[in-house]
């Protein structure tokens, strides 16, 4: 994923190191209340990795960029 | 045939016999050509840990070890359930080969679209 980040996020989540379930419903909550907007997210789970980019396949939130190194997503709501 | 099939695996030393006879299947399952998974959860997650299957030969079985790399092998996957894997404080570093961890959301995924499933 390529795509510009430049453009500051309009919300920032540090989910720490909640994962499974529990990470994509409060993930899901936050995108819900932020139609079309970008949120950068920080989550430590080993998990997230493999679940962030397959909940946005499923859901139609936008995986705009993602930095597994560092932790950081940045996910567009779905409008 | 083409498709899906999901093998969910929640014991290890604790069950040797479910464990092996999960991996028998998922054998099974790769050799016919199926997308074959197999999920480690509960005490399950243990083997994904490189070592621990080494000393587990059920009668009448192939050892775990070799079910393991074979299915591997075949082209089948292994997902390890995130948070049963940090409770048991388990090492990323010694994954087995083909594991992946992973959490609620990618099971979902690969389960969304006509999979069945068996669980030991």
């Amino acid at each position: 994923m390529e795509e510009d980040i430049s453009a500051a996020p309009a919300d920032t989540w540090d989910a720490g190191d909640i994962g499974c379930g529990e990470l994509v419903m409060y993930l899901g909550m936050r995108l819900k209340a932020m139609p079309g907007k970008v949120l950068k997210l920080i989550a430590r789970d080993p998990g997230a990795p493999a679940d962030l980019p397959a909940y946005c396949r499923m859901t139609g939130h936008k995986l705009v960029h993602a930095d597994p190194a560092s932790c950081t997503y940045w996910i567009e709501a779905r409008r | 045939m083409p498709g899906k099939f999901c093998v969910s695996l929640t014991c290890g030393k604790d069950n040797t016999d479910k464990s092996t006879v999960a991996f028998v299947v998922a054998n099974a399952a790769v050799a016919s050509d199926k997308e074959a998974l197999v999920f480690l959860n509960i005490e399950g997650v243990r083997l994904s840990q490189k070592g621990y299957a080494d000393d587990i030969h059920e009668d009448g079985f192939a050892p775990l070890k070799e079910l393991v790399e074979n299915f591997v092998k075949a082209g089948g996957q292994i997902y390890v359930c995130s948070p049963c894997f940090k409770k048991r404080k388990l090492d990323e570093n010694n994954l087995v080969p083909g594991a992946t961890i992973v959490g609620g959301a990618k099971l979902v995924e690969f389960m969304s679209e006509n999979c069945p499933s068996v669980s030991y």
